[in-house]
């Protein structure tokens, strides 16, 4: 059995492996990174693995360290392990990363989405997984996603309805992923898009990578009126949109589904758009893979898939009973 | 964002489905003129006075007319252990949770319905009438055991779509539909749609009790055939404080804030029920009240007052009408121990004709007459031209063991439902107390950005009856100014111990002074004291959460207040017969 560990609030260790998972790049000499979103990614070490797009990305978020770069579907071999890099689908960059051993293997989604982000690398798994260690962050079945071209088709709609009113629409949506995700949404419509400070160096990385992200520029005040503007939602409080005077607000994200989001942000629009696998869609993909075992992280009701999947007859616990703490 | 597809195509406009889809949009709509005009689109579609009837009273009121005193009563868990079942999925587990995610009930429901597959197959969603809806939530009402509640419930679910079942939720709970759209808002698109005046719809909705029909007169055009309906309760005239406003105290009147229990009372040939604040019938619990009015034989009439605990010539502690409200039937020795009194202050009907748009002293003479007619206990009514002599009378009104004084414009008309500069009241604050935030809520209208409203925790932490450290004691909103809620919301972030949907649970450590009206006993409350009218007096960023009072405090507060010495209703007093001394 693999020995699962965890030091600190995320990331986990593989000890026997000296692997760490979008852990401290600390603890393990060999840390692999599935995505640059700041919860899985460290702020600084010595060196790291991540694919191309995501070293790029973690580069342009302030990441002090090196970043060995690793592509999709190329086996790395560490002292006792063979470790491959499997597209995740959530945003650019994002891996799986799968770890062969003698004990059997192990596949660690990090964020993952299935279908995968139009903007990122695609999706790919590989089929016998005896340790699948999968984030479960929507897992209720609350939460079952429209297809990604109905809601593009409504962000679309959102804007040109808005402009056509006299309205500056404005999405809300987090800098990294949600925001290129939306811009390439809106390209087709060939408006001038605004995008915050904090997105806008990474906008240039998704094109680099031939992700069209449409007519943009960086946030001006003096001229966002009439545009599009995409911002992360914390803008919404510090008095970003006092220089707007109709906005719009369309709030782009998988918490959007519950109305109770609504009250709570003032907005015009909800658009259920996620970079994660909804709740059915991972139970499918796990009777379709059937690990021998599968732990569930990155979500207050783990009980819940746990209790779908035994019931399928696939072992399944949340993660916290598996690990040993440091 | 429906997860469902349309199940038919065209979708009738007097269908549930219309109907649902509407109130949908004007859910997602964030601007209250636009909700309103979405209104007025649909309004004029339905052709038949019943669909309209309906459809305004599903959207305003709920499953039945405020005045018709049904209700479907089907509690939370008989629906959710029935939703749990149908989408075969675990009560505890699955549906708990994920109500919990969702802060709502019925939208958890709806999501459950159209995600899950063994909930679709369950369904076959057809065209449902208006009316047949209707036809449910009566057999609802008229159906007891939980089982047959369910299979109704289930067999309803089966001809409905996602989005119809939360509404349908919703309409029978006869809560807010949660929508953002008020009977103000569903007033005005009345107003506007059929060219009345709005204060006319207002009024005919107010004496009527009844919105659907007021729709239906409205497109008929016989707002004027509209009557007044005897022994259905109407919405009270309230005072607010906002003394600023008082220019010439010549145009006043002053009476009492009685320490009772606001009540109105319909009285005639058929008999006498009283009716509280929140127009539920009382009347079984003061059947001294209403055997004093059934002897007195009076003409059709309808009286606004105040229930009182009064023995020993004094006016007692509102606390003691606690012990009478909660008995249905109370036993000849509560009746002698707590004997209650009915004060009458107001006319609203008399012989056939409704009393509300005359002017006060104009009712007040009515009043009188019959308080002279018929013996019945009235407030009295002081001039105060001056501030002196309003102070002596303020005082005389606490001494009397009163709540403060209310000042009522000579000339004003009874506002029903409505909070009214035309009665003004000046009323002393029992006290403040410093509490802890435990949870923040979301706001609404202006404040729909923030966690504008607050639940106060006092201090347990060394009571052996408990085990917590703080326990709820009241609600009440912030702020004194935007700033302050601003650094409040800011602050709160960092304390998130758990997410409620809309509510936050947090650590307490922000310190709140708050003052209130009173404490009340309520059994019903882990504190069992809550407090009447909390309000932020100030953040006390300067005190820790060691600071704050305890549950003994209150119970002191509780206990002085009680114990307090009251004066005689001889001199002055605060209600007479009219020609007569008491």
């Amino acid at each position: 059995m693999i020995t699962i560990r965890q030091k600190s609030s995320h990331g986990f260790i593989l000890p026997r492996y000296n692997i760490g998972l979008d852990s401290s790049g600390k603890d393990a000499k060999y840390t692999f990174i599935s995505h640059a979103h700041a919860d899985h990614m460290p702020s600084s070490a010595d060196v790291v693995y991540a694919t191309p797009a995501t070293a790029k990305l973690m580069k342009a978020r302030k990441f002090k360290g090196n970043v060995n770069t690793l592509d999709f579907g190329v086996p790395f071999s560490t002292t006792n392990a063979r470790v491959t890099f499997y597209p995740a689908g959530h945003i650019l960059g994002s891996a799986m990363t799968f770890v062969e051993t003698n004990e059997g293997n192990l596949l660690y989604t990090g964020d993952f989405r299935c279908p995968a982000s139009p903007t990122s690398e695609g999706f790919d798994i590989p089929d016998n997984i005896d340790y699948l260690i999968t984030e479960a962050t929507f897992s209720l079945p609350l939460y079952r996603w429209p297809r990604h071209e109905l809601l593009f088709e409504e962000i679309r709609i959102f804007a040109s309805k808005s402009l056509s009113e006299g309205h500056t629409p404005v999405f809300l949506a987090y800098s990294l992923g949600k925001t290129q995700e939306v811009m390439h949404a809106l390209a087709p419509l060939n408006h001038p898009v605004q995008v915050h400070d904090s997105a806008f160096p990474l906008c240039q990385i998704y094109n680099d990578m031939g992700v069209d992200l449409g007519n943009y520029a960086k946030y001006d005040k003096e001229t966002v009126q009439n545009t599009i503007l995409v911002t992360p939602t914390q803008r919404l409080r510090n008095g970003m949109l006092d220089s707007i005077k109709k906005p719009k607000i369309a709030y782009v994200s998988g918490w959007a589904t519950l109305e109770s989001r609504r009250m709570q942000m003032n907005i015009d629009k909800r658009i259920p758009l996620s970079d994660h696998i909804d709740f059915f869609e991972l139970i499918a993909l796990c009777e379709r893979l059937k690990p021998q075992k599968v732990l569930v992280t990155h979500t207050p009701n783990p009980d819940i898939v746990c209790h779908y999947l035994n019931n399928r007859k696939i072992s399944a616990s949340p993660i916290e009973s598996f690990i040993t703490h440091a | 964002m429906l997860n469902e597809t349309l199940p038919y195509q065209p979708i009738p406009e007097y269908s549930f489905l219309a109907f649902s889809l509407l109130v949908q949009e004007i859910s997602e709509t964030r601007d209250g003129n636009d909700k309103i005009r979405i209104f007025e689109r649909y309004i004029p579609k339905l052709e038949n006075d019943t669909d309209l009837m309906l459809a305004v009273r599903f959207i305003g009121e709920g499953a039945f007319s405020k005045i018709s005193e049904q209700s479907a009563k089907v509690g939370p868990r008989t629906i959710g252990l029935l939703a749990a079942s149908f989408c075969q999925i675990d009560y505890d587990l699955v549906f708990k949770p994920s109500k919990k995610a969702a802060g709502s009930t019925s939208e958890t429901i709806q999501r459950l319905m159209e995600n899950i597959p063994e909930a679709r197959k369950e369904r076959n969603p057809e065209p449902l009438h208006l009316t047949e809806v209707q036809q449910i939530y009566t057999q609802l009402a008229n159906t007891h055991s939980r089982k047959d509640k369910q299979n109704i419930l289930s067999d309803t679910w089966k001809r409905m779509t996602g989005v119809e079942i939360k509404y349908f939720l919703r309409v029978m709970s006869r809560g807010s539909l949660r929508i953002g759209f008020d009977i103000q808002y569903i007033i005005q698109a009345l107003a506007h749609t059929f060219e009345f005046d709005p204060d006319q719809i207002r009024y005919t909705y107010l004496i009527t009790g009844d919105l659907g029909s007021t729709a239906v007169l409205a497109k008929n055009d016989e707002l004027d055939k509209a009557t007044f309906n005897i022994y259905h309760p109407i919405s009270f005239m309230q005072a607010t404080p906002s003394y600023e406003s008082v220019e010439d105290l010549n145009n006043y009147m002053a009476e009492e804030i009685f320490d009772g229990m606001r009540c109105q009372v319909h009285t005639g040939k058929s008999g006498t029920r009283l009716f509280s604040r929140d127009h539920n019938d009382i009347s079984k619990s003061f059947p001294e009240v209403v055997a004093f009015f059934n002897e007195k034989e009076f003409p059709e009439t309808v009286l606004d007052g105040v229930l009182c605990v009064y023995f020993d010539d004094k006016i007692q502690p509102h606390q003691l009408l606690q012990k009478r409200i909660k008995l249905k039937r109370p036993a000849s020795k509560i009746l002698n121990e707590y004997p209650v009194i009915f004060i009458g202050f107001d006319i609203l009907y008399h012989r056939n004709e409704t009393t509300l748009h005359l002017p006060l002293m104009e009712r007040r003479m009515l009043l009188e007459k019959i308080s002279r007619d018929k013996g019945i206990l009235v407030s009295n009514q002081f001039e105060v031209s001056d501030q002196v002599q309003l102070r002596k009378t303020f005082q005389r009104a606490l001494d009397h063991g009163n709540d403060g004084l209310v000042l009522k414009n000579k000339n004003s008309t009874y506002e029903c439902g409505l909070h009214s500069r035309s009665w003004i009241k000046m009323k002393q604050s029992d006290g403040s107390l410093d509490t802890v935030i435990m949870y923040a809520h979301a706001g609404s209208g202006k404040e729909v950005s923030f966690y504008s409203d607050f639940t106060l925790g006092i201090r347990v932490d060394d009571d052996e009856r408990y085990e917590d450290e703080f326990i709820p004691i009241g609600k009440a909103s912030c702020c004194n100014s935007n700033d302050e809620m601003k650094l409040l919301n800011s602050k709160i972030k960092d304390l998130i111990v758990e997410r409620y949907g809309p509510t936050l649970a947090l650590r307490p450590e922000i310190v709140v002074e708050i003052e209130f009206d009173e404490i009340q006993l309520n059994r019903r409350t882990k504190a069992n004291f809550t407090l009447r009218l909390p309000r932020f007096r100030s953040i006390r960023w300067d005190l820790d959460k060691k600071d704050t009072h305890t549950l003994q405090d209150v119970e002191h507060l509780y206990q002085k207040k009680m114990n307090a010495p009251r004066i005689k209703q001889v001199e002055n007093p605060s209600f007479i017969i009219t020609g007569s001394s008491l």
